[in-house]
């Protein structure tokens, strides 16, 4: 079997102080402009991000979409819980948008894309469990997946409860089987299972970082 | 600004942006006789709960949403103005 190939991929964050992500690699700003005003409304800036990276990686011809968050639109999630304890009526367009595949939702509505979408949380093993989904739908017949990480600004009450990168971010990747698309992935045992952010994820592939730990320990090989 | 009506107008438009959350929507954009769904300012099925929902915060309204009028009551800024002239309650 063919192994894993990066063909390409795309960044986001909040505060690139550092200028981590490479200029090729960034998503046009503002974030949300691939998106038509009435959808981009309903979603966090990661949500837009999110979208603006699937816009720049998906295929002509479509291709299976995964997108995970460990919180997804959490600052949302803990407004309406608010709201219930003060016994104040939801906002019917925030519970409608507070499931976790909304975001690829809001993608396919907007773009008209009718191949499969899945989104995942993993409690820390997201990028892990995005390969292993990715993995399945190459192993099915499609020739191209493309998977999203992202993770939405953590409000102040949730600070010091979880991991977290520290902002908003999301990172994406276009992946196939075919020779000669990009570097493919190696995968070995870690010293110590991590559970990285989209961040982690963002340095490994910019080249900060030469490995990436997860549940294993991931290197890109050049093609 | 001082005809009751048009104010009425005004804080209608006003709500309608802040509560469907209209980035970039100012309330010169919105037409009192154009349609507020589909065409028009192109609201969706979401916006009409959204908007039934401020309108009983705001106003005490409560509307049957099988009613038939309910469509008729959301038609325009206009129609939504009579509706709230004829059965606010605050």
């Amino acid at each position: 079997m063919e192994r894993l190939r990066i063909s390409d991929w795309r960044a986001w964050c909040a505060h690139d102080d550092h200028d981590m992500i490479p200029s090729r690699r960034e998503i046009l700003l503002p974030i949300g402009s691939t998106l038509p005003r009435l959808l981009k409304r309903r979603l966090d800036a990661a949500g837009r991000a999110t979208c603006d990276i699937l816009h720049a990686l998906v295929p002509h011809d479509g291709c299976p979409l995964i997108h995970a968050s460990r919180h997804g639109d959490v600052a949302h999630t803990l407004s309406m819980l608010e709201s219930l304890a003060q016994d104040i009526p939801l906002s019917p367009a925030r519970f409608s948008m507070s499931v976790h595949n909304a975001v690829l939702g809001v993608y396919s509505i907007a773009h008209d894309h009718r191949q499969p979408l899945q989104a995942l949380g993993a409690c820390g093993h997201e990028f892990d469990a995005l390969l292993t989904e990715a993995e399945g739908y190459l192993d099915a017949g499609h020739d191209n997946v493309v998977i999203v990480f992202s993770e939405g600004e953590l409000p102040d009450t949730y600070h010091g409860y979880t991991p977290h990168p520290g902002q908003a971010c999301a990172v994406g990747l276009r992946l196939s089987r075919r020779v000669g698309d990009g570097p493919h992935l190696a995968a070995t045992h870690p010293e110590t299972p991590a559970e990285p952010t989209p961040l982690e994820v963002i340095r490994w592939l910019s080249g900060s970082t030469p490995w990436l730990d997860g549940l294993q320990r991931f290197t890109q090989v050049a093609p | 600004m001082h005809d009751p009506s048009s104010q009425l107008t005004l804080d209608l438009k006003r709500m309608i942006i802040e509560a469907l959350e209209l980035e970039d929507v100012t309330p010169d954009d919105i037409d009192n006789q154009a349609p507020l769904f589909g065409e028009g300012l192109g609201l969706d099925s979401i916006d009409a709960l959204e908007l039934g929902l401020e309108l009983q915060k705001r106003y005490g309204i409560k509307l049957d949403a099988e009613a038939e009028d309910t469509r008729q009551h959301f038609a325009s800024l206009d129609a939504l103005r009579a509706l709230v002239e004829a059965r606010r309650d605050r």
